[in-house]
């Protein structure tokens, strides 16, 4: 893990600054990026660990789990973790009806 | 479904970790369950009843099996076994669909940017005025400097081009070959790391927008003070 990380790390620094300049258009996403960043938040291993505990509660109706919002806030985020989310409330829904 | 396939969850744990029979049987009624469930839950992104959806669920669920039966362990029984069981299977099925998706493209083609896309249509708008546009301007260059200052071109890349144009974070990390969870904090890391240098000069990126879709640039409504 720590290997992929340091290739990460020496991959983000070695690119070149902006040579850019930021459009309106851009400005709306980057904003909606900003204002929605937490301190804490859940990466895709902390929300996989709990998915399968995380739909059964949606699906119960239940929302008291203190993790529940940053899982949440992570699946608002990230469109992979979304997609397996919603592909397991697919079939758990299938088995309520 | 037959009955055998109605186990609780101590049940599909006795039986997959037991051998002979027992064992074969579990590992026959999983696999059926994971064929059903991975039809249904892949419908979204593989046309129901295609053949491509109908090879996807068989390969899924052999690799998951192995899958499952290797982390058994890691099983902490706090959700019904089948839906831990099918978690499993969707992060490989999905996994695949995207790696396939996006093998073609190149990591710098999905990390292009078009930062700068319209930026002169919105700065040089007919229904403002030239001390506007010039204070509009103004606004952007500001932002532009602090995001150049703070990120790499490709650390905004990557924004980019997972919220604007909605590519996968599995497969810019296939790409570069790090583990999704790497790169996803990464990015968190990068839009803390902005979101202090904003609130240390005093701007608020909502304010800033709303100056923009009102029309009516008023850099005092934006810059909100030196913090700490």
């Amino acid at each position: 893990m720590l290997r992929f990380v340091d290739r990460l790390l020496g991959w983000l620094a070695g690119g070149r600054r902006l040579s850019f300049a930021v459009s309106p258009a851009y400005l709306s996403v980057l904003e909606r990026e900003i204002t929605s960043t937490q301190e804490i938040e859940y990466g895709c291993d902390d929300v996989y660990r709990l998915l399968d505990q995380f739909a059964e509660a949606v699906l119960r109706g239940e929302d008291a789990a203190p993790w529940m919002p940053l899982i949440r806030a992570h699946l608002e985020r990230c469109p992979d973790c979304r997609a397996e989310f919603e592909a397991l409330m697919r079939v758990l829904q299938g088995q309520e009806s | 479904m037959t009955s055998s396939i109605q186990r609780g969850n101590d049940e599909w744990l006795g039986a997959l970790t037991s051998s002979g029979d027992l064992r074969e049987a579990a590992l026959a009624d999983l696999r059926v369950i994971l064929v059903g469930g991975l039809r249904r839950g892949l419908a979204a992104w593989v046309e129901a009843g295609s053949p491509q959806l109908e090879a996807l669920a068989e390969e899924t669920s052999q690799e998951a099996l192995i899958r499952i039966l290797d982390r058994l362990d890691t099983f902490e029984g706090r959700s019904r076994f089948t839906t831990w069981a099918y978690k499993v299977a969707f992060r490989i099925a999905l996994t695949d669909l995207r790696r396939k998706q996006w093998q073609n493209v190149s990591l710098d083609q999905m990390l292009e940017s078009g930062a700068d896309e319209g930026r002169e249509m919105a700065v040089v708008d007919p229904r403002i005025g030239p001390e506007a546009a010039v204070e509009r301007r103004d606004m952007l260059d500001q932002i532009t400097r602090i995001l150049q200052e703070e990120l790499t071109a490709r650390q905004m890349g990557m924004m980019e081009a997972v919220v604007l144009r909605g590519i996968p974070m599995e497969a810019i990390a296939q790409k570069m070959g790090v583990e999704r969870n790497a790169l996803y904090k990464m990015m968190h890391d990068a839009r803390l790391k902005l979101k202090r240098r904003l609130a240390r000069e005093g701007l608020d990126l909502a304010d800033v927008m709303a100056t923009f879709e009102q029309g009516n640039a008023s850099p005092g409504r934006v810059v909100k003070g030196e913090g700490g």
